[in-house]
């Protein structure tokens, strides 16, 4: 692996080929691709560079501190809201990504899922939905599946093709992770019921491959940064190619205000605050938006001029639309003997038996299972809801809780779709401002009635598991409510060939602006079954692909 | 409302509340800078930086109610009040007003039931009452949320002693396992199945 980081520095007043706007899963890929391709590329990233050995396993720090996902304290507060009549009030992170190279590829629990021939397609075979933005992709899984093959090995993915996987051209270059007693729980219930579950495709390293280690199975995955580099983040796979190329320079701490536009109504320059708050701009001959479904429509919005009075790509009116959270739904069940769930790495084991929902339930949906740690396998998490089959939340027997919830349980959770809607935003608020005066994210999210319906399937699917699997005493809980925040943020600059309704073409340029570009969740047309980032990283290999053969063309 | 029913609401509650309602849970500025010199406090028996010795006693005495030590070390023995010093220290003043206030609520209840001005000065089982009544006050959600916090957070900011709290639940502080991990998949691996 490259270690060595030959600086280079580019004059921000002549224009780069790219100027890349994040460095999470989809910016680093991209940032890779084009620097090795021969581009001169310029990286914006709003966080530092952090590294492996600045990890540590702190909670304090990054669950109740902001660590890496930055709220109010560090001068980036958001608003929530779940309909359009309401007055959004002030949330933490309910829009939740981390500030950091390697965006929340760094702390996320890597599971990598493909999305499968069916999500591309979803919208025709099954019908379009009345009163939503449900509509089948520009692109196929076949068009996809060179570039998801291009993930496992590059990026480093360990698994095992699965009886419901997709066709894939080549084998995964790890083998799967080791099993946990939440899995075997997992796996024994599933097979009582008639089942098929197995190994779980995630993108940390089971063996060494590409200069970095296997994982020590420490078990501080999801929220906390990989100490040993095991973890596929795009910090750690692909920003130091990046780097290695000698035409990639990476500015951290540099936050983008806004895409300035010529007279032409082309792409010039991305203006942006420095580290010491000075604003400067890099001049660009294209510019490619990997912020994420968050702060990307943010700064569209925020480009808005006379020439794109509805904001930057926005003549559809789509920008900041369509925000897609995946559902979630989470079933604890205490055990005899000790399970010990927090080591190793989240999930092992999944179930893609319900993957499409039979449409005789009268509903639209679909997910997958997997078996976990209930509160990440993080001490101070799992303390704070121990007590949770029904004990006291202090005292001596909130401590006789707290004694065997810890090591005796296994979490059976779901992960499940989300339909687009024209009602589910993200969008600038009108009063808040962050450190820098823009308008504070604002977010309005309500899930639909469908949405609702399979969560609530899956949350007595895993019931049912649960029971199979023995346990002595369960308890879970999905919001049937309504989600008020999520990490994934699909959907808000979506693609499709339809400058009507969509933001960017099937190559992820900007119907709007030739030389714009936007690659990240916002690119999404429909949600998949809950672990996004897989198809993230396959599309930016995909844009990246297209990117460099038209401008070897001279067509940006 | 059957068991599951009876028993999702439970956990529902079990995971917002203290999170929700603690006044402070979000808003420390610089907890970082303050973590090594709260950890040299407590192992040197220096003096508070924010809670005077009357306040931190009272502290001490509610930490010692929420997690007691009974048996084996409670919240006393991790040394809370020093991680609940160091917290509050950064705070902002008008969370810390708020936390006196809430403290000042508590000692008019102590006097005006047990004819008692200090909480720490009352039998456990008046404490209990006492924190029972209390259970749906944010001043009584933050000290929870703290005193937790103290038990389970790494040992530099100021709580945790001798990781008495990692201890407590089973967690082992170590960067690498093999398996077996726990019981279920070291059969699994004998059995294969």
């Amino acid at each position: 692996m490259a270690q060595q980081q030959p600086s280079v520095t580019y004059p921000t007043r002549e224009a780069v080929d790219f100027v890349i706007v994040g460095s999470g899963a989809a910016g680093g890929v991209m940032a890779k691709e084009l620097s090795v391709a021969g581009f001169s590329v310029v990286v914006l990233e709003q966080g530092p560079h952090l590294k492996a050995s600045d990890f540590k396993h702190d909670e304090w720090s990054y669950d109740h501190n902001g660590g890496l996902i930055w709220g109010s304290k560090q001068g980036h507060p958001q608003t929530f809201r779940k309909a359009e009549d309401q007055t959004a009030r002030p949330a933490e992170a309910a829009l939740g990504y981390a500030h950091n190279v390697g965006g929340s590829s760094v702390h996320f629990s890597g599971n990598f899922w493909r999305f499968r021939p069916i999500d591309f397609i979803e919208a025709s075979v099954r019908g379009t939905i009345s009163g939503t933005n449900f509509a089948d992709w520009p692109i196929t899984y076949q068009e996809l599946e060179p570039y998801y093959t291009k993930v496992d090995w590059e990026v480093g993915v360990s698994g095992l093709q699965g009886p419901w996987d997709p066709p894939r051209t080549r084998d995964y270059p790890c083998e799967p992770m080791p099993i946990k007693g939440s899995d075997v729980l997992l796996e024994r219930a599933a097979k009582k019921l008639g089942l098929n579950p197995y190994p779980a495709p995630v993108a940390i390293l089971s063996q060494p491959h590409n200069g970095r280690p296997a994982c020590i199975h420490c078990g501080f995955c999801n929220g906390f940064g990989c100490e040993v580099n095991a973890k596929s983040s795009s910090m750690a796979t692909m920003i130091p190619l990046a780097l290695a190329s000698g035409r990639c320079e990476l500015r951290t701490g540099c936050t983008a205000s806004r895409v300035s536009t010529r007279p032409d109504g082309k792409a010039d320059e991305v203006v942006y605050w420095n580290a010491e708050g000075e604003e400067h701009a890099q001049r660009a001959k294209a510019v490619v938006l990997c912020a994420n479904g968050a702060e990307t429509p943010r700064l569209l919005l925020l480009s808005a001029s006379a020439q794109h009075p509805q904001g930057l790509g926005n003549s559809s009116g789509f920008v900041g639309q369509n925000l897609m959270f995946n559902g979630y739904t989470s079933v604890v069940g205490l055990f005899p003997e000790p399970v010990n769930a927090h080591k190793s790495i989240p999930a092992t084991r999944v179930i893609h038996d319900f993957y499409e929902l039979d449409r005789t339930l009268g509903f639209y949906g679909g997910g997958g299972i997997d078996g976990r740690h209930y509160a990440r396998g993080t001490p101070l998490n799992s303390a704070l809801m121990s007590g949770m089959f029904g004990g006291p939340k202090w005292g001596a027997d909130y401590k006789r809780s707290l004694e065997q919830e810890f090591t005796h349980t296994a979490a059976f959770d779901g992960h499940t779709t989300s339909l687009p809607l024209a009602t589910n935003t993200v969008t600038l608020d009108p009063k808040l401002k962050d450190k820098w005066g823009r308008p504070a994210l604002r977010c309005t999210y309500m899930d639909h009635p469908d949405d609702l319906a399979t969560m609530k399937f899956f949350f007595d699917k895993t019931n049912e598991l649960m029971e199979a699997a023995g346990a002595i005493r369960q308890a879970g809980s999905y919001p049937e409510n309504g989600q008020e925040g999520n990490v994934h943020l699909l959907g808000t600059c979506r693609m499709g060939n339809d400058p009507a309704n969509s933001v960017i073409d099937k190559y992820h340029r900007s119907h709007d602006v030739p030389n714009l570009f936007i690659c990240d969740g916002s690119s999404l047309v429909t949600s998949g079954r809950g672990q996004p980032t897989m198809t993230i990283m396959a599309l930016a290999f995909r844009a990246a692909d297209h990117l460099i053969q038209s401008a070897r063309r001279g067509e940006i | 409302m059957t068991n599951v029913e009876l028993n999702r609401r439970a956990f529902l509650r079990a995971g917002g509340d203290a999170m929700k309602t603690s006044f402070i849970a979000l808003s420390f500025p610089a907890v970082l800078t303050a973590c090594g010199r709260a950890e040299q406090a407590r192992l040197l028996g220096e003096d508070f930086t924010s809670l005077s010795a009357d306040e931190a006693r009272e502290y001490d005495a509610i930490a010692a109610r929420i997690i007691p030590s009974d048996g084996t070390p409670g919240a006393r023995e991790a040394g809370a009040v020093y991680f609940i010093d160091n917290v509050i220290s950064d705070a902002f003043e008008g969370e810390k007003q708020q936390l006196r206030s809430g403290l000042e609520d508590l000692q008019a209840k102590t006097a005006s039931l047990y004819g008692k001005t200090q909480f720490a000065d009352l039998t456990p089982v008046q404490q209990d009452n006492l924190l029972t009544q209390s259970e749906g006050t944010d001043f009584f959600a933050t000290i929870r949320f703290l005193v937790i916090a103290a038990m389970f957070s790494l040992p530099e900011y100021g709580g945790n002693k001798d990781k008495v709290g990692w201890q407590l639940i089973g967690f082992e502080d170590r960067h690498a396992w093999t398996q077996p991990y726990g019981f279920y998949d070291s059969e699994y691996l004998e059995k294969g199945e």
